[in-house]
């Protein structure tokens, strides 16, 4: 059970405060509603080059992470397709240089053009350094056009392609940072050692002359239900072919979420699953093989990923796949297996609730979804979820016209 | 009306707390440490083997340490980890040069459980053939895979370089996987796991009877060998470039042998190590990344093994900027050399330093981490009174000492990749 207060401040920014006496450390998160999947389908990449934006200097401070290092912390953040999020850690009684910092930012920022030049360049190098300059790195630059035709998840985080990163400008930054970096779109959580009173006076204090900003409806198309089978080949100069299945699943908020979370489970988590134990170990088809799913708020993926072995086919490793897919389709795992998957999510849990930071980021996101308190009943819906339920699941989502797969080839040089 | 333009005023942290494990003896110098005040279910359980792979040659201890859950004569890989699994169990297990690591990881109620079945999948290992041909094909595969990215490449080459001439070179080609016998691993397995714990590390709220009761589960793993360790003082410098066909990117190693933290120069170089390219602030992310956007990360860093370490500097680069960045990094270290730092700086990066001892003490895996970094060495914990008094005593001129000292180019290796 993680304790936490929730109050709103008049401008609309809603806080969350986490007690916790065993750390001398503090933890101040920050989200803000807006990921890639708000962006213009003309101007890619956005929310995350803006991500890196935020630490180019504010209305009255014009450097941001060196007060924070003087105070003995440290901040990072990141975007996803759903969420922007920032995090400072430091210690505890050093609490209000990090409000000072982060409130300067929800403000105002300092929109320097040197700042936009060189972040532009950063960004640049990061798309080469993970997405183009490694094996497989460009796989979901493909994959995700393939799996939606009309929602903005058909592109990834870090953009299409370079060039909307090469033409932001200054305007748009501008526009972004009004449109939402305000009150009205953000969570604020504290966690640390402090009393109650003395949060509230300082959140005060800081964030209450920030203009409210209005919390912009969000209007992003929506996918039409798959009814048909995908399926892209593309050729790369890889050691080795790859392969990815989607299926569509329901967004983060819908409780067929952990349904067919369990389900990704059963089939790829770890080395007892289904498709590790029959395509890695019976049948040696593929070198690694795994199932999972990617998180989304929105209609999201259930995914089966991994390479082949030299010399298999990808009509073999199919034919295989569908095999084991058959197999929860055809009648409900047993309750040992649903007992051993529920134990592993049950472990994970207990590990990921550790440390400050995780629980404020967490606390956060649940909140973003409806209720910080959430994270207190989840496991209790996992526990919820019957062998019948991901039976009928499985049944209904398991088919070929809700799925897309990309092959990657290896070339022959 | 608040002043936004100025800093609320920051206190120094003069102290922090640590809490020091408690001590069983598993069998002479073999001990288990345990931190106790865990205040949720979970049990993380590490056993640290004499197992590196310095023992021989390198695809030899990886393998082993890979396969440590491949079956015994009763039970398949798949049962084994069925087992684990259905008690919501987790393990990793790695090779380093020095050392090989186990980590198992689950609840308190089905702890006991769990261990048992890994400790009699690690004692009874029969190494199967078919289990071998397939981690075999599987590592050549993934070879394959990371020869592709220059990080890969550069990183093992400034290894292969840095420890020429020692057993820490050792590095596995492609050809050697296939070379790998039942009978070697059989005989390793033996002499360094067998015969071969070291130490145990338990984090997790539990009774001294469960201590004792693991304890019993391993005592005779303990350790039989010694322990041997490389010793270098000094590498050859030199320059490696390795050509990767179609790469848009550079990676840059950058490098020399240095010593461990029992060297008396080891805390104010690491405050110098801060500066130039420890933190975000540092020298070389303010020019190279914030300056000129050459990169989406550069940094430095100091390895420290039993008894030797190593300084190095990282990052990947625009292939067409390579030769740019290292030019950059060479005029960084250089006014390091010759230019002293301001007092700002300096109480800024003492600040973050300290503030990061804080951070890496907080909650008992830190803990842990924390008594294992001095216990390597044979230092006490008040070593870490002398880290807060010497980065404390820090000075704009022992920083430039320790600069001039041990930053010079021509000792350097370096290492490009693209």
């Amino acid at each position: 059970m993680i304790e936490f207060k929730k109050f709103t401040l008049d401008n609309n920014l809603k806080v969350i405060f986490h007690h916790d006496p065993s750390t001398p450390m503090a933890v101040v998160n920050t989200l803000f509603d807006v990921g890639a999947r708000d962006e213009d389908e003309n101007k890619t990449g956005f929310a995350h080059l803006f991500e890196h934006l935020m630490f180019g200097g504010s209305a009255n401070i014009p450097d941001f992470d060196g007060p924070l290092q003087q105070a003995g912390g440290e901040s990072n953040a990141f975007t996803s397709n759903d969420i922007t999020n920032y995090y400072d850690t430091l210690p505890a009684h050093n609490l209000e240089t990090a409000l000072w910092l982060e409130s300067d930012r929800m403000l105002n920022l300092a929109f320097t053009p040197k700042s936009l030049e060189v972040q532009r360049q950063v960004v640049i190098e990061e798309f080469k350094q993970r997405y183009l300059n490694q094996p497989y790195g460009d796989a979901w630059l493909e994959f995700r056009p393939l799996a939606y035709k009309k929602h903005s998840y058909k592109w990834a985080t870090i953009g299409k392609e370079v060039a909307h990163i090469e033409d932001a400008t200054m305007q748009d930054v501008k526009e972004f940072f009004s449109k939402y970096y305000n009150p009205s779109n953000a969570i604020l959580c504290i966690a640390g050692n402090f009393e109650e009173a003395f949060v509230q006076d300082m959140v005060n204090k800081w964030y209450r002359d920030i203009p409210a900003g209005i919390k912009v409806p969000r209007n992003i198309p929506q996918e039409p239900s798959q009814k048909e089978f995908r399926e892209k080949t593309i050729e790369r100069n890889v050691p080795a072919d790859a392969f990815y299945y989607g299926f569509k699943m329901p967004g983060k908020t819908d409780e067929l979420y952990y349904t067919a979370d369990l389900l990704s489970d059963v089939l790829g988590r770890g080395k007892s699953s289904r498709l590790h134990t029959k395509i890695y170990k019976e049948l040696n088809l593929a070198s690694e093989i795994a199932a999972y799913v990617l998180g989304a708020h929105d209609e999201g993926l259930l995914m089966i990923s991994g390479k082949l072995n030299n010399g298999v086919s990808f009509d073999q490793l199919d034919d295989a796949i569908w095999e084991v897919l058959e197999t929860v389709k055809a009648r409900p795992i047993d309750l040992t297996e649903l007992k051993k998957i529920k134990n592993k999510v049950e472990t994970t849990a207990v590990f990921s609730d550790q440390g400050i930071l995780n629980k404020a980021m967490s606390l956060s996101a649940h909140e973003l979804l409806g209720d910080a308190n959430h994270i207190n009943v989840e496991q209790q819906i996992y526990d919820n979820v019957t062998a019948e339920m991901i039976h009928t699941y499985a049944q209904h989502k398991l088919v070929k016209t809700n799925c897309s797969v990309l092959k990657i080839k290896a070339s022959t040089k | 009306m608040i002043d936004r333009k100025k800093q609320p005023s920051i206190s120094k942290i003069d102290k922090i707390d640590f809490l020091e494990p408690k001590h069983f003896t598993i069998k002479d110098e073999v001990k288990l440490h345990l931190i106790d005040s865990v205040d949720d279910e979970s049990v993380k359980i590490d056993f640290i083997f004499n197992a590196g792979t310095k023992n021989d040659e390198v695809h030899i201890a990886s393998f082993v340490s890979a396969m440590l859950l491949s079956g015994t004569h009763e039970k398949t890989t798949s049962d084994i980890n069925e087992q684990i699994d259905g008690l919501g169990g987790f393990f990793q297990a790695e090779a380093s040069r020095e050392n090989a690591y186990v980590a198992v990881y689950g609840l308190k109620k089905n702890i006991h459980a769990i261990l048992d079945i890994v400790i009699d999948a690690i004692t009874y290992v029969s190494f199967p053939q078919e289990e071998i041909d397939q981690l075999i094909a599987k590592n050549q595969q993934n070879f394959k895979v990371s020869s592709e990215k220059v990080s890969f490449l550069a990183r093992r080459a400034f290894g292969k370089s840095l420890f020429e001439g020692t057993q820490y070179e050792a590095h596995a080609e492609y050809e050697d996987f296939e070379t790998v016998t039942r009978d070697q691993l059989v005989t390793f397995h033996d002499k360094f796991y067998l015969n071969g714990l070291e130490k145990v590390c338990v984090t997790a709220n539990l009774a001294e009877e469960d201590v004792k009761n693991i304890i019993d589960k391993v005592s005779n793993w303990s350790n039989k060998h010694p322990r041997e360790y490389v010793e270098l003082l000094t590498n050859t410098p030199k320059t490696v470039h390795i050509e990767k066909e179609g790469a848009i990117q550079t990676a840059i190693r950058i490098g020399r042998i240095l010593f461990t933290r029992k060297k008396e120069d080891f805390l104010v170089f690491s405050v110098l190590n801060l500066v130039l390219g420890g933190y975000f602030g540092s020298r070389l992310m303010s020019n190279i990344r914030e300056d000129k956007g050459y990169t989406y990360g550069i940094g430095s860093g100091v390895m420290e093994m039993q008894s030797t370490g190593y300084f190095f500097i990282s990052t990947e680069v625009g292939k067409a900027v390579a030769e740019d960045a290292i030019i950059e990094i060479k005029k960084e270290i250089e006014t390091l050399q010759n230019v002293l730092i301001s007092e700002e700086e300096l109480t800024l990066v003492k600040n973050y330093a300290i503030g990061q001892l804080l951070q890496s003490s907080d909650g008992p895996n830190a803990m842990m981490d924390r008594f294992l970094s001095i216990d390597k060495y044979g230092l006490g914990y008040d070593y870490y009174d002398r880290i807060m008094q010497t980065f404390n005593e820090s000075t704009p001129e022992k920083i430039r000492e320790m600069a001039k000292k041990y930053l010079n180019w021509n000792d350097f290796l370096i290492i490009t990749a693209g």
